[in-house]
């Protein structure tokens, strides 16, 4: 680049990406080793572009360097560690400094914000448990704004709307699966929707197709905001919607995004899909270099007419891995049946893991081919083996979860 | 303003400066930190022009620095204090300052330099009492002004500041920081190595971390002051014997 472009954006990126080179490099082994076995050194990455040599991080390092193998600060340094479901048999954890977290809560209120969010709201949280930690982190970034929050608590769908119609909640941030629950449940109660306060809803933890999030906006009588986020890693709100809803914007002074093709790894041309890969630029505790998302995004070009020049991504339905995605959180089918191998003292001949659908209330199904070894006579005993089974999976994962035992025909047809 | 992209500065063969980007907006005043041995100096000697050789883009208002020669680089508008101040002891006040301003002579712009010593006069009253006095008779504080002073004499856009506050009293530190925020007040760019870091990140806008000739860290300066790791970084311990929660 000409020096007379001089590109503070760009300049700003580029020595953030250094400094956490360097101390990623100088302070965790598993980012050294990795940089030396592939004969990197942080000093050869001059340009952004220069990253396109380094390793990708995926979520498997998050489970092999459990649980603290990955920060980069001794932990005296550290003033929080959160833990969410991962997607092998240990959970995510992740750290923050004091630091971090200051900037979490910033980047929090300024996403909020975008949606009008300011001191004169009600904010309620609806979050699965297996998204608390996101839960902590609005709580954060709201009350910096001044509004009225709503702590996320295990409420039953009735209890929750009890609170949003009679603490007149503004604004609700929750998963579009939880949303179109709540949804559901006005229609049936008869409640208006113009009796609610709520005029913003926060969705997060997946994408929305358009006429999913129109009907939500119809029948909530809302304006509904997308927000990104990572579960497992540092936290919420890494992009979102402006006014314009024309894509959500990157905070791009704290993470660096690239677009990839899943399959070569390399970077994807001007407007084309692709796989969402973070470098975080300012995180202390745990820097996270090339971290593959398995997100489906397209670059959008060009400023955005609310005038924030910060990149921008419309986020895409569907996935780059395998990964199911149940109310925002990610679940691993090799995890789900290592749990399932556990409980069971050993791994079942047959089984089928999905995401039922059928309702807006969406939950893990689970069914587990009946065999010698699982049959008993006593059916408490095979009782006892399902609620085992459901409730190891609600502890690991957080999202809802329906254990059935069936019969091997059943399998046999499906496969037919 | 002032911007560098991977900077390497040797010393015979070793680097001293191992690939550093930094930046310095207008107006601004931003501080390098870290331990002794680091790479601040060196990086400032690169951009006035006492290195012969380095490697990367050094860029003040979008033009390169590159093959500059000190001269070249003052009339360019950058001005360093040095380490140690290096006033010329046998000469007094006014010739140290008229020294200064030997660019803006040589290019035939004397009634500036005058419009500019009475500015440097009244930033630091005391050197106009001392005006004739010999300047190594001059205390620490007054000859560290007398540095900064000759330096201004230059008319710089941005100001560079090799450890000011370097063997002074608390009391002649504050002044000399005080009269850096009264100077980036009034518009001037500054960029400031230290030892003393509190001191610095005190006054600053912005401030970097150094670490054996790397960056390990940017931030606001008020961010920065609290941190611990900036406090580990500026001590000089490094990260060899930490292992405590790793599995």
């Amino acid at each position: 680049m000409p020096s007379a472009e001089f590109d503070h954006r760009t300049q700003r990126q580029l020595e953030r990406l250094q400094s956490t080179l360097n101390r990623a490099f100088r302070s965790v082994p598993f980012h050294q080793d990795r940089l030396k076995c592939n004969g990197i050194h942080p000093q050869q990455v001059e340009t952004i572009a220069d990253l396109a040599d380094m390793p990708f991080m995926t979520r498997r390092h998050l489970g092999e360097n459990y649980p603290y193998g990955l920060f980069a600060v001794p932990l005296r340094d550290i003033v929080r560690i959160h833990t969410a479901p991962g997607t092998t048999l240990n959970p995510s954890v992740s750290g923050y400094t004091a630091h971090d977290l200051r900037q979490w809560t910033a980047m929090v209120a300024e996403s909020l914000a975008a949606a009008g969010v300011g001191n004169e709201d009600i904010l309620q949280i609806s979050l699965d448990p297996g998204l608390n930690d996101w839960g902590r982190d609005y709580k954060l970034g709201a009350e910096a704004l001044g509004a009225s929050v709503i702590p996320n608590s295990l409420l039953s769908i009735e209890k929750q709307l009890m609170v949003l119609r009679d603490y007149r909640t503004t604004t609700l941030v929750t998963t579009p699966a939880y949303a179109a629950q709540i949804a559901d449940h006005v229609r049936d109660l008869r409640i208006a929707p113009d009796r609610l306060a709520l005029s913003t809803l926060i969705l997060v933890g997946e994408p929305v197709p358009g006429e999913r999030r129109r009907h939500l906006e119809d029948s909530l009588g809302v304006t509904t905001w997308l927000h990104y986020g990572l579960s497992e890693v540092p936290g919420p709100a890494l992009a979102y919607e402006c006014r314009q809803h024309e894509g959500l914007h990157v905070h791009d002074e704290h993470f660096l995004v690239e677009i990839i093709d899943p399959d070569t790894g390399r970077w994807v041309g001007p407007g084309t899909e692709g796989e969402l890969v973070l470098t975080s630029l300012t995180t202390r505790a745990m820097p996270l270099i090339r971290f593959r998302t398995g997100d489906r995004v397209r670059r959008l070009e060009g400023p955005c007419a609310c005038g924030n020049p910060t990149e921008r991504v419309a986020w895409l339905t569907g996935r780059t891995d395998d990964l199911m995605v149940l109310r925002g959180v990610k679940i691993d089918r090799a995890q789900v049946l290592a749990q399932i191998t556990s409980a069971l003292a050993f791994a079942p001949d047959l089984y089928r893991v999905f995401v039922n659908t059928e309702t807006n209330r969406r939950f893990l199904e689970v069914w587990i081919g009946v065999d010698d070894r699982i049959f008993s006579d006593e059916i408490k005993m095979l009782e006892k083996r399902m609620v085992d089974i459901g409730q190891r999976l609600y502890e690991c994962l957080g999202v809802p979860v329906t254990v059935r035992l069936k019969e091997r025909d059943t399998f046999d047809a499906i496969e037919a | 303003m002032l911007r560098i992209r991977n900077l390497k500065c040797f010393y015979g063969g070793i680097m001293a400066i191992k690939g550093v980007s930094l930046s310095v907006r207008p107006g601004e005043m931003v501080c390098l930190i870290g331990a002794n041995g680091a790479g601040k100096s060196t990086l400032l000697a690169a951009v006035s022009g006492l290195l012969p050789t380095w490697k990367g883009e050094i860029d003040f208002k979008d033009r390169s620095l590159k093959g500059l020669d000190p001269p070249a680089i003052v009339a360019r508008g950058i001005s360093l204090v040095p380490e140690g101040r290096l006033i010329f002891p046998p000469l007094s006040v006014m010739d140290n300052l008229h020294l200064g301003a030997y660019t803006l002579h040589r290019q035939g712009r004397r009634g500036e330099a005058d419009e500019i010593l009475d500015s440097v006069l009244a930033l630091f009253p005391v050197l106009a009492e001392r005006r004739h006095q010999a300047a190594g008779t001059l205390s620490g504080g007054e000859q560290q002004m007398l540095a900064i002073g000759r330096a201004l004499m230059a008319k710089p856009a941005l100001l560079l500041l090799d450890e000011p506050s370097m063997g002074l009293a608390p009391m002649l530190v504050e002044k000399i920081l005080a009269a850096l925020v009264l100077l980036r007040d009034q518009g001037l760019t500054l960029l400031l190595v230290e030892q003393n870091a509190r001191a610095a990140l005190g006054i600053a806008d912005r401030g970097y971390v150094f670490e054996t000739g790397t960056i390990v860290l940017e931030g606001q300066a008020g961010d920065l002051l609290d941190d611990v790791e900036v406090k580990r970084a500026y001590l000089g311990k490094d990260y060899a014997g930490f292992t405590e929660g790793r599995p």
